[in-house]
């Protein structure tokens, strides 16, 4: 089990992919299922999924939601059970490893408790199939 | 102009995939990684947030790159959960001049007004300053000179403090050394945000050379 910078218990979520490989088509279907354990008795506020790409480079960061869920109170505690949920990806934007940026894909679970602090879980996948960049190193004259 | 709401302490995060940088500014910005010292110790924030509150206007000063938003951000973070509402401007124009003068005006009573790049103010500084004490508002201000506001803190590094940053960024699998990351800091004259860009730059010449030619 980990624990937060506090010492209290951090959840772990456990997501997968309907696809192994986590490699979708653009405009694909997509399903996960997650299962959290780990909550001991500590009341959660409410519960979020969401499938979203985020930029990831040095300068200013983007982000968009493609699908999103909150269930809320205590009818958000997953139990034992897992929790699925389905998607069709949109066609764009594609994953990309640029050298400035990059673009990445990813289902995301958060938990919020009532004790005023949260939990994020990221689970990172591919959509499309750009090469990833090259460096182009300059020749000497 | 940024107004706190919902929870702004940065949740704990978890993920099943290595980052592609560790050094990319969803890693490093202000808010990521708690407020160190020059030691590279943990600050006591919720301190600061006390002799703040025990001022009407205070000051966080230190060059470019110091960790002065940082520091702002934490502190926005400890008193918004706390309770006390904030209002965060940054002025990177003559634009920006206008959103701080709106919002120093037509801040709630309780609500304090943190000003991200004093200095580019320029002229309008002074009189601005004016307003808010005029108006009763509680201003913190980050700049990089003297602003003939209380001290509330100075930032300054050394590699010690960049050391220990790099140590809560995640883990880049020995792809720098420490090496890089002193001559970084040399070569960046203590600006931590420069030094970072730099470490990132590293990361990805050195993640896409053919594993042969990695340094041992």
């Amino acid at each position: 089990m980990t624990r937060s910078p506090d010492g209290r218990p951090s959840p772990v979520v456990s997501l997968q992919f309907d696809r192994v490989d986590r490699r979708y088509e653009p405009g694909a279907p997509l399903t996960a299922r997650y299962r959290v354990e780990g909550l001991g008795d500590e009341p959660i506020e409410a519960v979020e999924h969401s499938v979203l790409w985020y930029t990831e480079g040095k300068g200013e960061e983007d982000l968009g939601v493609h699908f999103f869920a909150r269930v809320e109170g205590e009818a958000a505690r997953p139990g034992d059970g897992t929790i699925t949920f389905h998607t069709r990806l949109p066609a764009s934007p594609l994953s990309y490893e640029g050298v400035i940026v990059k673009v990445r894909w990813c289902a995301r679970v958060r938990i919020f408790f009532r004790a005023a602090r949260d939990f994020v879980s990221e689970h990172v996948f591919e959509v499309g199939r750009l090469p990833p960049a090259r460096l182009v190193t300059a020749e000497a004259p | 102009m940024n107004s706190m709401h919902g929870a702004m302490l940065p949740p704990e995060f978890a993920s099943d995939t290595r980052p592609g940088n560790p050094f990319a500014t969803r890693y490093t910005r202000p808010g990521a990684i708690p407020p160190l010292d020059r030691h590279g110790i943990p600050l006591d924030v919720a301190a600061l947030a006390s002799r703040f509150e025990a001022v009407t206007a205070a000051a966080i000063e230190g060059p470019h790159g110091h960790g002065k938003s940082t520091l702002l951000c934490a502190l926005a973070a400890t008193l918004h959960a706390v309770g006390r509402p904030v209002t965060i401007v940054q002025i990177r124009d003559w634009h920006d001049a206008c959103t701080a003068c709106i919002a120093i005006v037509t801040a709630p009573r309780r609500t304090a007004v943190f000003v991200d790049g004093w200095e580019r103010l320029g002229l309008l500084a002074g009189p601005m300053r004016l307003v808010a004490r005029m108006l009763r508002r509680r201003l913190l201000i980050t700049s990089h000179r003297p602003a003939g506001l209380p001290v509330l803190w100075t930032c300054a590094t050394t590699p010690a403090l960049l050391r220990a940053i790099v140590a809560r960024v995640p883990d880049h699998g020995g792809v720098v050394n420490e090496m890089d990351i002193d001559a970084a800091f040399q070569r960046h004259g203590g600006n931590i945000r420069e030094t970072l860009s730099d470490l990132y730059d590293t990361i990805e010449r050195r993640s896409r050379l053919p594993s042969t030619a990695l340094p041992s």
